[in-house]
């Protein structure tokens, strides 16, 4: 009996043990993560105790500040503009957006700033709130949403330099305000919840959409360098059965064109048929998936805010023929967002080179003195040099050949490269796509906008995009 | 077996005395803590309850000293301490908000607690009663058992409570001392009989000797399925697996119950929501975070807010998590304290189980081996599974922590238990 006494209690141990391990597992190994994580709410409740750092654009145009009501802070917001990406950040229902990625950093605590969170922690002190500088330009942000309007869609601009997000605009958007006061915050939280516009998704970089003749830029660069000759010409005879095989599958032509195409005249007119063979012919489903990796196709982006992956098919393959003809042309099972796009057409911009996309420039503390600077540096290189040269002087062929689909984003005096997309989906009339940069020799901005449902498809999204570029250009 | 209590001279319980002030001082030096930490000022409750709890703490060590009661001096001591820190995490965590009473409510049971610890001590004449009425006691268990079912009122979706005025109980709390002594006196009996194989295929014991037993375990855990209570259902698989194994010494049946608990529970996970629902937000809390695996996730903000050396008494969050005081008093003591703070917490337990072993291994009957290992068997249980819960290592179930978390019917059963094991003490030779 004392033996199976002993058996017991020794058991008993070995669980108490293990169960103190599971326990130090949360306090020590997963104590930061836990203590970043965006719902929880100790990030929060200090803004009710004290000021929370301001959230301000390049040029320090105030996106998100702390007001003292009395005793109490509240968070007030610039307007709706500026989200979902801004974000919110609340008691009740945690973080998201922008306040949730920084939210260490705008209460004192960034992480490259160790001392300051051990200072204010055990010492109590009470220093300043740091702030966190956008690369957002508020101004920028205005014109896209202005050239927007009230259609459902994103637009999303960036440096293609650096990866700086430069301007952000998803419709539906809302007003976070409601979520910061106490009396409304409830109603607030579930009428957005609730509302069939979908404003909490941020459809710049959470919007998943198949991109259309946009996505031709992975097909081209991918054929080019697998064997492609760019000058020579190719038969296209519309609708193209490419074999007996598919059945009832064909390619339509947007134009049902009979005759023959370059690599430069299929940008400019987007034939589907010409991609298509070259997707099946040349480049083949693996090497074509292979290509969609490279241009981080369904990877992590490294954003500093939320977004969601993209996929290239159901599957993660491309292993039927009429399935490497469709996703050729953009269709098939391809889902992107509007940042996917932009940073391909990056990519295309800075000679193969995909910049880690960011939204902020740099955290402050309390006196202004940069604690840390975000300079997150390239993504990938999906695509050589020249290759990338060569697609790039297509794209501006695109925009200025002679009747080229992309005409609207033309800005007078500088040359300008793009690429227009419509694209079929189940939800009705085809989402219109834009991607393009400027200026075409040394480009200081590209740009994705999709349009859900357009009525002109691409054509509305290429006038919203070279609006947006020219905005930024002061043209 | 003597037929009273074994007494010394009156005044020999210096030990359980130092370890008293020990109690007092951590328990007064937590209440000034938390109250100047929240700014809630040393009048009233930070005042009032740490004195009134110490002062009847005193008052029943005592009872004991002047009765001259033998035996062991650390348990109550150390389950004392842990009603302290308890006291002092409801008192953190209620304080100024609409729960502030649960610590006068708390206060208010542990004087029914102290009836229930000396109960034992002072009235039975002779333990032996306990197995000599075994089947009354789990009769009666059962009964409890089904008139909860009837009467009872359902909370979070489990059954379990008996509202009677301001006050819920949940009966199976009693119910688990009662199936401890019934195995106890089971097992005494006729432990030969089912440690032998020769029953059904040379392998079980006889059916006459194995089918009582059984059915009563599993007459039990299937009432407490039927109320919905998974937490209560696995203490008693628990107690049934510790205690065949106690008084059989065959791990075999062990490893048969564990083969049959498997598929059980998953016939259990299948038919109830709310147990697929407790799973699901035990995987990942995360998809749910604003709804179901809210409780749980901000446990876990409170653990890893702690760290090693704790936010400080008074100066972490922990009263973010719903329900705080019953769940997750466990979390919002090691925010707090740190895991040092949750270490030495464990420690704790450590000590009350190796006391109340101690115990069971000098009782002087077999019966009294069995009824002490199985007692000190259930704190040890309960603690590993709430932990657990909290710590995310299997999912959340509605078992509180001994002592500590706010509960009446467990407060009071567990210091009977305490109760219990220090009259074996009493009783043992050495």
């Amino acid at each position: 009996m004392s033996a199976n006494i002993r058996h017991l209690a020794a058991t008993l141990s070995v669980l108490f043990l293990l169960v103190s391990l599971g326990v130090g597992y949360w306090q020590i190994v997963q104590g930061d993560e836990l203590s970043s994580d965006p719902y929880n709410p100790r990030l929060y409740s200090e803004a009710a105790k004290r000021e929370r750092g301001r959230i301000v654009d390049r040029d320090g145009v105030v996106l998100a500040r702390t007001d003292a009501s009395g005793d109490s802070f509240k968070r007030v917001y610039t307007g709706a503009l500026y989200e979902p990406y801004v974000g919110y950040a609340t008691l009740a229902f945690g973080a998201a957006g922008l306040e949730a990625t920084y939210a260490s950093s705008l209460i004192g605590e960034d992480p490259a700033d160790p001392l300051g969170a051990i200072r204010r922690r055990y010492l109590g002190e009470r220093a300043p709130p740091g702030s966190v500088r956008l690369a957002l330009s508020a101004k920028l942000v205005d014109a896209a949403a202005r050239s927007l309007g009230q259609r459902k869609g994103a637009v999303i601009a960036l440096d293609p330099r650096t990866g700086e997000i430069l301007a952000s605009v998803s419709f539906p958007r809302y007003d976070p305000n409601p979520l910061t006061d106490a009396s409304t915050q409830r109603a607030a939280f579930d009428a957005l919840n609730n509302d069939q516009g979908k404003p909490l998704l941020d459809r710049a970089v959470m919007g998943l959409y198949p991109p259309g003749s946009t996505f031709k830029l992975v097909t081209g660069a991918a054929a080019v360098e697998l064997g492609l000759d760019p000058n020579k010409k190719v038969p296209i005879d519309s609708p193209w059965k490419g074999d007996p095989s598919w059945g009832n599958y064909a390619v339509p032509s947007p134009i049902n064109f009979h005759g023959e195409y370059d690599l430069r005249q299929a940008y400019a007119y987007s034939e589907n048929i010409y991609f298509a063979m070259a997707a099946v012919n040349i480049v083949h489903g693996d090497r074509l998936a292979d290509y969609a990796k490279r241009f981080m196709i369904g990877q992590s982006l490294g954003l500093d805010g939320p977004y969601a992956k993209t996929q290239l098919s159901n599957s993660g393959q491309l292993d039927r023929p009429t399935l490497v003809a469709a996703t050729g042309f953009g269709q098939g099972e391809l889902l992107i967002s509007p940042l996917q796009m932009v940073l391909i057409t990056s990519a295309v911009a800075e000679n193969g080179v995909m910049p880690t996309p960011h939204y902020a420039l740099d955290v402050r503390d309390g006196a202004g003195k940069v604690v840390r600077t975000i300079q997150p540096g390239p993504l990938a290189q999906p695509i050589r040099s020249d290759t990338a040269k060569l697609i790039a002087a297509d794209m501006v062929y695109a925009v200025e050949g002679p009747n080229a689909f992309a005409y609207p984003a033309a800005i007078s005096g500088i040359h300008v490269a793009g690429k227009t997309g419509t694209a079929e989906n189940p939800q009705g009339s085809p989402h219109g796509w834009f991607v393009g940069f400027a200026p075409a020799d040394n480009p200081t901005i590209a740009v994705a906008v999709v349009i859900e449902n357009a009525q002109n498809g691409g054509l509305d999204a290429a006038t919203v995009g070279g609006q947006v570029m020219r905005s930024w250009l002061g043209k | 077996m003597r037929l009273a209590v074994p007494t010394s001279r009156p005044l020999s319980r210096l030990t359980e005395t130092r370890l008293l002030f020990w109690v007092a001082a951590i328990t007064v030096t937590g209440f000034f803590t938390v109250a100047l930490a929240l700014g809630q000022g040393l009048d009233g409750n930070a005042f009032i309850v740490p004195t009134a709890f110490l002062v009847i703490a005193f008052v029943v060590h005592a009872a004991l000293a002047m009765r001259g009661l033998r035996g062991d001096q650390i348990m109550l001591p150390v389950s004392l301490g842990l009603t302290g820190i308890g006291l002092i995490v409801i008192y953190r965590v209620t304080a100024g908000t609409d729960a502030a009473s649960l610590l006068t409510l708390q206060l208010a049971w542990f004087v029914v607690a102290m009836a229930a610890f000396l109960l034992p001590l002072f009235v039975p004449r002779d333990l032996s009663l306990l197995s000599r009425y075994k089947y009354t006691w789990m009769t009666f268990g059962l009964l409890l058992l089904v008139a909860t079912v009837v009467r009872g009122e359902e909370i979070n979706g489990a059954r379990i409570w008996f509202r009677l005025g301001p006050l819920s109980f949940t009966p199976w709390e009693l119910v688990k001392i009662v199936l401890v002594v019934f195995l106890a006196a089971y097992l005494d009996e006729y432990r030969e009989v089912i440690a032998s194989r020769r029953g059904i295929w040379r392998v079980l014991p006889p059916p006459p000797y194995l089918v009582p037993i059984v059915a009563m375990a599993f007459a039990a855990m299937f009432i407490l399925a039927f109320e919905k209570d998974i937490g209560a259902t696995l203490v008693f698989f628990g107690i049934f697996l510790a205690m065949l194994y106690l008084g059989t010494g065959r791990a075999t049946y062990v490893v048969a119950g564990v083969a049959i608990l498997i598929p059980a529970a998953y016939v259990v996970y299948r038919l109830y929501a709310h147990v697929q629902l407790r799973v699901e937000m035990w995987q990942n809390p995360w998809q749910d975070a604003l709804g179901s695996g809210y409780q749980i996730l901000h446990g876990l903000f409170s653990l890893g807010n702690g760290g090693l050396l704790g936010a400080g008494l008074g100066a972490g969050d922990p009263q973010s998590i719903p329900v705080v005081w019953s769940d997750f008093v466990f979390a919002a003591f090691a925010e707090e304290t740190g895991f040092i703070g949750a270490l030495a917490l464990l420690a704790m337990y450590l000590v009350l189980l190796y006391r109340g072993f101690s115990i069971a291994i000098a009782a002087p009957t077999t019966f009294l081996q069995l009824l002490a290992a199985g007692l000190t068997f259930v704190i040890g249980m309960q603690t590993l599974v709430i932990v657990a819960g909290n710590a995310k290592l299997i999912p959340l179930t509605g078992i509180t922590l001994p002592f500590v978390a706010y509960g009446g019917s467990s407060l009071v059963t567990n210091f009977l238990s305490i109760g219990l094991l220090l009259r074996i003490s009493a009783e043992s030779r050495t």
